[in-house]
């Protein structure tokens, strides 16, 4: 319970000569809700960018499940068993949903290159799709284009999406964003379950989510991890409060 | 519909004098040319500009394949187009493998370089593409058939073709053929799913190729000849154009589409030289107007019909018909006869005589200065465009007043009002 499953060790990214990680060290242990918050800029999205092979670090490490996965390409760190989703919505748009999510889910079936057999024959994809969407309560919409569905349905069809290939690890960045607290309530919950025995890193500014949901949090201000801890702990750390969380005390 | 379309073109031969069928051999490759371009470009979101390289690799092994073994053939003559199928294949993965390390843009440029790099080179090669006068070969009897025949090479063909649409309407149904419409997309995400995005791209190039290959070698197989100007970037133009007129977002469309613009190229080959010109102006007005094709413009009618029924459909389905003849009608005296005053051959004679004289067009002399000639025009593009509004007028009508147990239908009516 207690082995990361993913470390950031010396962690760097320079986008010429402006530095925007400046050395992050974070252990996401197995199993554990962990929330990466800090005020815009601070480099959480990079950081995401980074671990799941969008970008490649300039210097440091990322180990994942004790292999080192700095500067591989995003669909062998995604087979490697750690998935993410995207801040700004990222699906099939023009694909129903029921589509979106058997692509996601027939992914480590290895059928990329199969052309002899059709995709609708294969109950056992089928049925995984439609437990997945159960699960996350798409099955109303399954046949909806979707594009066309609410904003946090798109939402929760990203996290489906993001759940379908079972990864060991899951990046969440900012799953809320741009919800009402009614929906933000929902995804909670929502996420609550559907990370049961996983690891999940999440970026998130609703901070009544994030004291709620999280085992732990790390602070990152200006490209460095400031404090790590525990939520009771984060709430009375004295740099915290003064980086970020001072003003909305205040507020 | 699958089951009728077969048996129509099954019946052809019984139904066509010679010349027609030959037409019917070019469109039948033409349409399947298109729906192999179709995979790449329309399911899988990567427009390519330079098709016709795999069209014409297809085509010369395919020739080359008839003439190997001192003439008997590689291949007996039914299955000569698997030469074209394997070469298309093969210089598709590596074409493909290229292209697609890019998207967009910058894919269309690298499908167009490799095109004018084989368009330029084959010239030079004489040994393998034969110079000016190209290779020709020979049909040679086969399976107790002469081939010696048009209905023969056209049964031929309609076969290939048949069995080659079958498989790509199959290839939809595929992981692969339903990843081709996620690769359109979202590549990105796909890559953050696991997919390998680059090697996708290559394997759906590469069938395409493939597929287009076939398509080069049946027109060897008709024509017994292979010549380098298969190559030709106009080729690589005309599906891209036959495939959006078709309709890019339908199956079938782009079969259609190449298949109509095949016989209408061959209908007024002998009447006009500015086919490209007509060619053009329709690819224009169809993305203007009717950017999802000839499927969507069938469509569109299916659900107008759906809505009003046939009774109130058929009368500005016959007014449409009308108007769009007589625009058509007019544009084309203004274009033909603008292009014979501006034809060399007119100017020198004009030059030589000291005076315009009269142009000879649809069985009547026209002299380009006078009123009465351009009455006509005139008032063609006039009628077309007063029925035209009137079309325009009763179907706003119909849609204002829709059918009682249909709420909401004019709304969605309103939304769709370009598109006829």
């Amino acid at each position: 319970m207690n082995d990361p499953i993913l470390s950031l060790r010396g962690l760097r990214k320079s986008f010429g000569a402006i530095e925007i990680i400046r050395g992050v060290d974070l252990d996401l242990r197995a199993g554990e809700r962990h929330a990466l918050i800090g005020p815009n800029g601070a480099g959480k999205s990079t950081v995401f960018h980074l671990i799941s092979g969008n970008s490649a670090p300039t210097a440091g490490e990322i180990v994942f499940d004790g292999q080192r996965i700095d500067g591989w390409s995003p669909q062998r760190i995604n087979r490697l068993g750690l998935a993410r989703s995207f801040q700004i919505t990222n699906i099939f748009p023009k694909l129903t949903v029921f589509e979106n999510v058997r692509i996601a889910v027939m992914r480590p079936y290895r059928l990329q290159y199969t052309f002899w057999r059709p995709l609708d024959r294969m109950a056992r994809i089928r049925e995984k799709t439609e437990v997945l969407l159960e699960r996350l309560r798409l099955q109303g919409q399954a046949a909806l284009i979707a594009g066309e569905l609410t904003y946090s349905g798109q939402r929760t069809l990203e996290l489906a999406m993001t759940l379908a290939s079972d990864p060991k690890a899951i990046l969440l960045d900012e799953p809320m964003a741009g919800m009402s607290s009614e929906e933000t309530a929902y995804t909670a919950q929502l996420i609550r379950e559907v990370t049961e025995g996983r690891a999940l890193l999440l970026v998130e500014h609703d901070m009544d989510v994030v004291f709620s949901l999280s085992d732990r949090i790390s602070v990152l201000v200006h490209g460095q991890v400031i404090a790590t801890g525990p939520p009771s702990e984060i709430r009375g750390h004295q740099g915290v409060r003064e980086a970020y969380l001072g003003d909305e005390a205040a507020a | 519909m699958v089951l009728a379309g077969t048996t129509v073109l099954v019946a052809l031969p019984a139904l066509l004098p010679g010349g027609l069928l030959n037409a019917s051999i070019q469109m039948l490759i033409a349409a399947l040319f298109a729906c192999a371009y179709s995979l790449l470009a329309g399911r899988a979101g990567m427009l390519s500009f330079g098709h016709a390289a795999y069209f014409g690799v297809g085509a010369f092994a395919t020739v080359h394949a008839m003439n190997a073994v001192g003439g008997a053939g590689l291949l007996p003559t039914p299955l000569l187009p698997l030469a074209g199928a394997v070469a298309g294949l093969g210089v598709g993965l590596v074409a493909g493998w290229f292209a697609t390390q890019r998207t967009g843009i910058t894919f269309a440029m690298i499908t167009l370089a490799i095109a004018e790099l084989l368009h330029a080179l084959a010239p030079q090669l004489k040994g393998w593409f034969g110079g000016e006068s190209g290779v020709s070969a020979m049909r040679m009897p086969a399976w107790g058939l002469t081939f010696g025949s048009t209905t023969e090479v056209y049964y031929l063909t309609l076969a290939w073709v048949l069995a080659s649409v079958g498989l790509l309407y199959f290839h939809t149904s595929t992981p692969m053929g339903r990843l081709a419409l996620a690769l359109r997309e979202n590549g990105h995400r796909l890559r953050f799913l696991g997919y390998d995005v680059h090697g996708l791209g290559v394997a759906i190039f590469a069938i395409s190729a493939m597929f287009s290959g076939i398509a080069g070698g049946l027109l060897v197989v008709s024509n017994e000849a292979a010549n380098y100007v298969v190559f030709d970037p106009g080729l690589s133009a005309s599906v891209v154009l036959n495939t959006f007129i078709g309709g890019v977002g339908s199956f079938m469309g782009p079969a259609f589409g190449a298949a109509l613009m095949t016989f209408f190229s061959y209908a007024v080959s002998d009447l006009t030289r500015s086919w490209l010109l007509y060619q053009g102006v329709l690819f224009v007005l169809v993305m203007m107007f009717m950017p999802s094709g000839v499927a969507g413009l069938i469509a569109a009618t299916g659900r107008l019909v759906g809505r009003h029924g046939y009774a109130a459909i058929a009368p500005v389905a016959v007014l449409v018909v009308i108007a769009a003849t007589l625009l058509s009608a007019g544009s084309a005296f203004v274009i033909e006869i603008l292009q014979h005053f501006f034809s060399q051959d007119y100017r020198s004679l004009a030059r030589m005589s000291g005076r315009g004289s009269a142009i000879l067009l649809f069985g009547h002399a026209w002299a380009p200065a006078a009123v009465s000639t351009w009455v006509w025009p005139a008032g063609l593009l006039a009628a077309g465009a007063a029925l035209a509004a009137v079309a325009r007028r009763r179907l706003a009508a119909l849609d204002r007043d829709p059918r009682p147990d249909k709420p909401g239908a004019a709304a969605q009516a309103d939304a769709e009002q370009g598109v006829p």
